[in-house]
């Protein structure tokens, strides 16, 4: 008798244990809280623009970015340690940061062409512009540094599933011109204050005209893109949407940062703080970015010079000090703190006022065969708010009288000085022809043709056979 | 190699020579009357044995308690009594009239009958056919170290246990039969009381009564999806039949590091800086040296700072435990509370523990019975990061070592010095300040309890419902104000944490036990889920208005960006095993496992674990049993699949991130971007091990010398790895499935009772692990590359270390350096563009020309083999118990050397650069601008700034021989403390990492900086150093 209740009692017991345990059972089933996928993603104003912040956060964060990756720019004849020796995988960050952003960019415009609930066309229109001037500014960036790349759009099917293969430059330069054009057609002409980093009208075609002036030029010679970019660029200066800051030592400054010279940038401020004032140097050679001797040796003596370069360190000259190179002077916005706690809330100018003049004048120029006076006129200002304008022997204003070449070379030179670490040189180099010119003589030994392009990442030329550029 | 290998035998000679000595003898005293007797009973090593004790030819007995003593009222005075227990060999002792009597019984060494704990049940250690080491309680208490991870380092054959730094609380590495994955987790399931995921640090050894390690697949397979790295089964101490123990512990100890790198004087110092300065003599000029003839005088009366001095200390550390036990004959109990106060030799370190432990167990009725553990524990631990931890300017370890001697620690107006913008490296911080300064404080509380209801449904049906819980909260905050390089650019920054993890588990586990003939088995069917929820937010802010207030006032700073995320993950499994015994000589077990994973993509939620087993007791067998040389000998095969869940929980999908923020408007406002991280994989599944184990085990001598040797094969596959996507993607990978890693290995234990006799007694161990992992696939890549060469300046900025398919796991991979070219060979040198004094480097591809194509393999941070020699000697009231552990034939890239012996640094070995006068030097003379011009030669080394220094010259042999513990320890004699009601009374002193014999030239060659993967270590940067410590403690019972 007592074993049977005995038995009862435990069968009862695990009656109830096993009904328990197969209740309770938690489903394997993954139901996220915390993740955002992409599916659920992306249905607001705010949503799609997040997208566009990220693109831009890609491309300019500490340690991230061109931010980090300036230095690739020293195989140019302004920042030391460049020899001309470009290794595989030379650029792949860089690259990486690129598509990174055309990923977020290309999912931005899906969402918008798809539509969004409750919100206005207008403000969606604006925020179309601008991922499209987003996307052709990342693809003029790609296309100068790597030739033909794979052009990828919102109508890209299967990106993860199927490869695809590199676009030729012309396909790159179509996209261009069509999303910086479409930019151009919504984009507004100012912005109210706080808002001041957005891309304008006039931003979207001082870039266009950049490019026109890069397509005249090489690889693709299409001199008569030289036309576009002076009607571009002269549009911009008739507008008088922008102008110089009068004196070269307000150029960069927090009172400057966006406007009226400054049209578009990589923007910092204290919560995303930019690069180290000084570009990462403390003019010893830990930090990436300073300058060369021998360029810094022939840029003429002027208030410009003295404003964009540092060449002493409490009071010595860096090559009394030894070990030292001139260095980075433009960005330090006077600000002695920041130096010294190398943070710097430092905005890296992509297209300025100044850039446009100099556009202006070197595809005007080129366009009618000699210099005009407004060509002149546009290359004077620059060179004249560079010697706090007073006359210079060491850099004299342009004539009217220098023959196209003179002009041409007059041009560059100043676009030299005057765009100075604005990772722009390295373009011009490359635009022109001149790299072999202008590297130094103990690295000329090691410059080839194929140094115009970098290479492609080799795990895309490994993983989905991309074709590599030649030389690498 | 050669010293290390003479210890092992003339370790194995004196155990032969030894094995000469008799067995123990019983003493007997003549007869008298019926009196009251009063007994204890205890091993060869004084140690207390619990047994039963019966009156010969009566019905009388008892038990004895947990000290070894028993009362027994109205004995003939000529009675004999009968001592009996499963381990220890039966005696008989006559009374003779005495009162008082100390029984001395010998141990059954082999303990065949002892009981070992396995996953999900227990076994007789006879039965076993997979692969098990074993450490009790009691080895713990001989040779004390205050945490368990280091208690197992040396003693169990495939348990290699690393400890890579000498921070209080530090950290450490245990693998068990080498590395299995690549991203995912190599450490060892710990499962304490049934529990799952339990955690090593915080358990207080005097707690432990037994600690299992699960090795091969028979043994593994039963945990399924978390037992490929193996499985750690910790039984904690319950109480013993008899009145209430009480057992307390005052430790106290003394620690300072160990080593320290040889430094230059300071007017030694001064002499490089200046040699350096003077060689930038390029382009005609002639510098100034930094330094004046009268300044390096003064430096010679006064002397430098002595940064090392400034930032250590001799450490003080107090370890109190208490614990109360006892038992009825139907509920047993265990209290316990213990309190670790541990200072670090690094100043402003320390690590602290408190823990308590509440153990019951007890019968309810004759059928129901139950079991109940609470542990809590809390640890506090802080101390300035080092090693990889930190950029290496704010490095204390770095700076210490680095920092110039002739630089005063504080400056004219009190602050702290900073370091010289003209020599030396401009950018190092202050080492007292990044000592001092920083407030940085981690506290974890841990929560485990757990309980059951064992029903006694049939006679060998019991069902066994358990549940439990670890709950685990972990907060941290942090501040480094102006006065710390990481604070100064951000005016402040500090960081608040806090973390909840919660785990749930409930096993239901049905053991069956049958005996029929000679048939023996037992089914053991289980059904259990697991489910972990994890909550974090970190604050991270800076900018701060007052750095007195620094992280305790969040509002005060002006910047703040916060993060949080929340994750689950559930496990549901079936699991069923059947042991099957054959006239106790052929022995089979079989398991299978199914586990069900929530982190696992849809198409693959479930994945399956078998496992089988066999041994054969050739011991048993008439042929051999008869002999009488064999105590034991078996021989054991297995094989099984195990698995490991080598990715986070939600990775399957495609994500959208935060994090990505940029002032997109141009604000001073930041904006908020989202970009897409991953995207989705539904084809995820388990990393699996299949693994083959031979084993043999072989007791010889009465069982007075023990081996055990075992040979297995583990095949990892389906590696969880990032399968690389074409960067166009805007994607860099994809985790998938791809990738295998094998790894062999010997394992050996021999231990042995070499000599006993009379009082005196030794028994001594020795355990070998030999692994060597191999990298089959990873994937579309050619290889891994792992940084671990600390930061800019004088590290090494690009990886060295890899995983290569076809090659051995561990991979050092850089350039050959051949030390400096000498003067006679100017034209070879020449031909490379160097000058005498310049580094030389093999030229692998010999095409004139040293770059990337010649790099080649320059070290592997793997060991050939690990080992440990522990040993017991007794001697009357004392006892000496000493652990030898050591590691032979991997490398260890000692990057704290680079900035040392770099033009410029701090190291000692600078004043023996080349010069033509020294030719026998391997650094590099320091050749000034001017020669080098003159010389007019084109360098064909083209070795890229990032790989400067990743060659040879920095790669060291790690190999060592280290006295890693020593106890010596007095009990105080019976009749003495008898008289003051102590039952026990122990004092002991202990010496750890007394000695080291080692070629290694950095501090210390147990240490690896890099620990986030397996395929980092053996990297030696600026960690935190070994420590030598002494302890004094006392161990009393009543």
């Amino acid at each position: 008798m007592k074993q049977n209740i005995k038995l009862t009692n435990i069968v009862r017991y695990v009656m109830i244990i096993l009904v328990v345990a197969a209740g309770s059972c938690k489903k394997l089933q993954e139901d996220p809280k915390s993740i955002i996928t992409p599916d659920t993603y992306y249905n607001t104003i705010d949503q799609v623009q997040s997208a566009l912040v990220a693109a831009q956060s890609h491309l300019w964060d500490q340690f991230k970015g061109y931010q980090e990756d300036m230095f690739l720019f020293n195989q140019d004849d302004q920042i030391t340690r460049g020899n001309l020796e470009i290794p595989e995988d030379y650029a792949s960050t860089i690259w990486a940061a690129h598509y990174a952003a055309l990923l977020n960019i290309n999912q931005a415009i899906a969402s918008l062409n798809k539509g969004l609930t409750n919100t206005g066309q207008e403000q969606m229109d604006q925020v179309m512009a601008q991922a499209k001037f987003l996307r052709a500014f990342n693809y003029f960036m790609l296309v100068r540094e790597f030739g033909g790349v794979p052009l990828l759009t919102d109508e890209t099917p299967d990106l993860f599933g199927t490869p695809v293969a590199r676009s030729s430059i012309e396909e790159v330069y179509a996209q261009i011109i069509a999303d910086f054009t479409a930019a151009i057609g919504k984009l507004p002409v100012s912005y109210e204050d706080p808002d001041r980093g957005l891309p304008t009208r006039d931003a979207a075609k001082g870039l266009l005209a950049k490019a026109y002036l890069t397509m005249a030029t090489y690889p693709l010679n299409k001199t008569e893109y030289y036309a576009n970019a002076a009607q571009l660029a002269g549009e911009i200066i008739a507008d008088g949407n922008y102008s110089l800051v009068p004196d070269i030592k307000d150029l960069f400054s927090a009172a400057t940062k966006y406007g009226p010279e400054m049209m578009w940038s990589f923007n910092s401020n204290n919560v995303d703080l930019g690069p180290d004032p000084r570009l990462w140097s403390d003019m010893q050679g830990f930090g990436t970015i300073c300058a060369e001797p021998a360029w810094e040796q022939a840029y003429p003596p002027s208030p410009r010079k003295d404003a964009f370069i540092e060449t002493e360190l409490d009071g010595v000259k860096y090559y009394d000090l030894g070990d030292y190179w001139p260095g980075v002077h433009k960005f330090q916005y006077d600000s002695p703190e920041d130096i010294a706690s190398n943070r710097s809330i430092v905005n890296m100018p992509i297209i300025r006022f100044a850039d446009v003049l100099l556009i202006f004048a070197e595809a005007d120029n080129m366009a009618n065969g000699s210099p005009t006076p407004a060509a002149v006129d546009a290359l004077n200002k620059v060179i004249d708010r560079g010697n706090g304008y007073v006359p210079n022997t060491a850099d004299p204003l342009a004539t009217l009288s220098m023959s196209k070449e003179e002009f041409d070379t007059k041009v560059i030179e100043e676009r030299n000085y005057e765009l100075c670490f604005e990772m722009d040189r390295w373009f011009d180099l490359v635009r022109k022809r001149i790299l072999e010119e202008k590297t130094l003589p103990d690295y000329v030994i090691n410059f080839t043709e194929d140094d115009y392009l970098w290479p492609i990442p080799s795990v895309d030329v490994r993983v989905n056979k991309l074709e590599q550029n030649p030389g690498y | 190699m050669k010293p290390k290998l003479f210890i092992f035998l003339a370790a194995i000679c004196l155990q032969v020579y030894a094995f000469a000595g008799p067995l123990n003898t019983i003493h007997s005293v003549p007869d008298g009357p019926s009196v009251n007797v009063h007994g204890r009973i205890v091993n060869e090593n004084g140690d207390p044995v619990v047994a039963s004790v019966t009156v010969k030819g009566t019905p009388a007995g008892t038990t004895s308690d947990v000290n070894g003593e028993f009362n027994l009222s109205n004995v003939a005075d000529d009675a004999t009594l009968v001592i009996t227990a499963t381990n220890i060999n039966p005696v008989e002792v006559k009374v003779n009239g005495r009162t008082d009597i100390l029984i001395k019984v010998s141990m059954n060494v082999n303990s065949l009958n002892d009981v070992v704990v396995v996953g999900y049940g227990s076994q007789r250690k006879s039965d076993l056919t997979g692969s098990l080491s074993r450490l009790k309680g009691e080895d713990l208490r001989l040779l004390p170290t205050q945490r368990v991870d280091q208690a197992l380092q040396g003693r169990a054959p495939g348990v290699v246990v690393l400890n890579t730094d000498g921070s209080p609380g530090g950290n450490t590495v245990i693998r068990v039969r080498g590395t299995n994955s690549i991203n995912g987790d190599n450490n060892a399931l710990v499962v304490i009381d049934g529990l799952q995921g339990g955690n090593l640090n915080s358990l207080n050894p005097n707690d432990i009564a037994s600690i299992e390690v699960l090795k091969d697949a028979s043994a593994t397979a039963i945990y399924g999806s978390q037992g490929a790295n193996g499985v750690i089964l910790i039984t904690t101490k319950t109480g013993l039949i008899g009145k209430p123990v009480i057992n307390y512990i005052n430790d106290f100890s003394a620690s300072k590091v160990r080593n320290f790198p040889d430094l230059m004087n300071v007017v030694d110092f001064a002499k490089e800086t200046n040699k350096v300065r003077l060689a930038v003599n390029g382009g005609g000029t002639t510098p100034d040296p930094i330094f004046t003839d009268a300044q390096i005088d003064s430096f010679a009366r006064v002397g430098g700072t002595d940064w090392i001095d400034a930032v250590y200390r001799t450490a003080i550390t107090q370890n109190n435990q208490l614990s109360i036990s006892g038992a009825s004959e139907k509920i047993s109990y265990l209290l316990s509370g213990a309190y670790l106060n541990q200072q670090g030799v690094l100043k402003n370190s320390a690590y602290k523990r408190y823990s308590l432990r509440a153990n019951v167990k007890g019968e309810i009725n004759n059928w129901v019975s139950f079991g109940f553990n609470f542990a809590w524990s809390r640890e506090n631990a802080n101390s300035a990061l080092f090693g990889g931890a930190i950029d290496y300017p704010g490095n204390p370890i770095a700076g210490a070592i680095r920092f110039s001697p002739t630089i005063p620690v504080y400056d004219d107006a009190g602050n702290y010095s900073k370091a010289a913008l003209r020599y030396a490296n401009p950018t190092l911080w202050n080492p007292v300040a990044s000592t001092l300064e920083p407030v940085i404080n981690n506290n974890t509380f841990r929560t485990n309890i757990n309980a059951f209801l064992d029903f006694k449904i049939l006679e060998g049906l019991i069902l066994r419902v358990s549940a439990g819980a670890i709950l685990t909260n972990v907060n941290r905050y942090n501040f480094y104000n102006t006065k710390t390089y990481t604070g100064l650019s951000k005016n402040g920054s500090g960081t608040v944490y806090d973390e909840n993890a919660n785990y749930f588990q409930n096993s239901n586990i049905l053991t069956y036990d049958k005996k029929i003939g000679r048939s023996r088995f037992t089914v053991t069917a289980v059904q259990e889920q697991k489910f972990t929820k994890t909550f974090y937010s970190t604050i991270n802010a800076s900018d701060f208005g007052d750095q007195d207030i620094g992280v305790f006032d969040l509002g005060g700073a002006s910047l703040v960006t916060s993060n949080s995320d929340y994750s689950e993950r559930v496990i549901n499994s079936y699991l069923g095993r059947i042991n099957y015994a054959y006239n106790d000589k052929y022995l089979f077990t079989a398991s299978l496992r199914g586990d069900g994973s929530s982190v696992f993509g849809n198409d693959h939620k479930w994945g399956y674990f078998p496992s089988g087993s066999v041994a054969w007791r050739l011991s048993e067998e008439e042929f051999l049993k008869n002999t009488g040389i064999f105590s034991d000998l078996k021989i054991r095969a297995s094989f099984g699949v195990t698995g490991n869940q080598a990715i986070n929980p939600y990775q399957t999908l495609a994500h959208v991130s935060s994090g990505f923020t940029y002032p997109y408007f141009g604000t001073d406002e930041t904006n908020l971007g989202f970009s897409i991280t991953s995207t989705s994989n539904p084809k995820l599944k388990w990393e699996k091990t299949a693994q083959t184990n031979f084993g043999i085990d072989l007791s010889v001598l009465n069982g007075r010398l023990n081996l055990t040797a075992d040979y297995y094969n583990k095949l990892t596959s389906d590696l969880l790895i990032p399968r690389e996507l074409a960067t166009y993607t805007g994607i860099s990978s994809i985790i998938d499935n791809v990738g295998s890693i094998r790894n062999r290995g010997i394992e050996l234990a021999i231990s042995g009772d070499p000599y006993v006799r009379g009082n005196v007694s030794w028994n001594t161990s020795l355990v070998f692990s030999h692994n060597k992992g191999k990298v089959i696939e990873i994937g579309t890549s050619d290889r891994i590359p792992f940084t671990s060469g600390g930061f800019g300046g004088q590290g090494v900025q690009s990886p060295f270390m890899f995983l290569i398919p076809g090659q051995a796991y561990g991979q050092m991979i850089g350039f050959h350096y051949l030390g400096v070219w000498k003067e006679k060979e100017a034209a070879e040198a020449a031909a490379f563009g160097q000058l005498p004094g310049d580094p030389r480097y093999e030229d692998i591809n010999g095409d004139g020309s040293i770059d990337l194509q010649d790099e080649t393999v320059i070290g592997n941070s793997m060991p050939d083999f690990t080992f440990g020699w522990s040993n017991r000697i007794t001697a009357g009231s004392f006892d000496v118990n000493f652990l030898i552990t050591g590691s032979q034939g991997n490398d260890l890239f000692n990057v704290t050397r680079i900035a040392l012996e770099s033009p410029g640094g701090t190291g000692a070995a600078l004043v023996h650069r080349y010069s033509p006068d020294n030719q026998d030097s391997d650094i590099p003379a320091i050749i000034d601008q001017q020669t080098r011009t003159n010389a007019g030669l084109a360098s064909k080394v083209k070795i890229p700034g990032a790989s400067g220094n990743r060659n040879s010259r920095w790669v060291e042999d790690g190999s060592y021989v280290r006295l890693k513990n020593i106890t010596v320890g007095y009990n105080f004699p019976i009749h003495l403390i008898r008289k003051i009601h102590f039952n026990n009374a122990r004092l002991y002193v202990t010496a750890t990492n007394l000695i080291t014999i080692t070629k290694y030239t950095g501090q210390d060659p147990e240490v690896s900086s890099y620990t986030s993967n397996d395929a980092q270590l053996g990297s030696d940067f600026n960690n935190y150093p070994q420590v030598k410590t002494f302890n004094v403690g006392l161990n009393v019972s009543f």
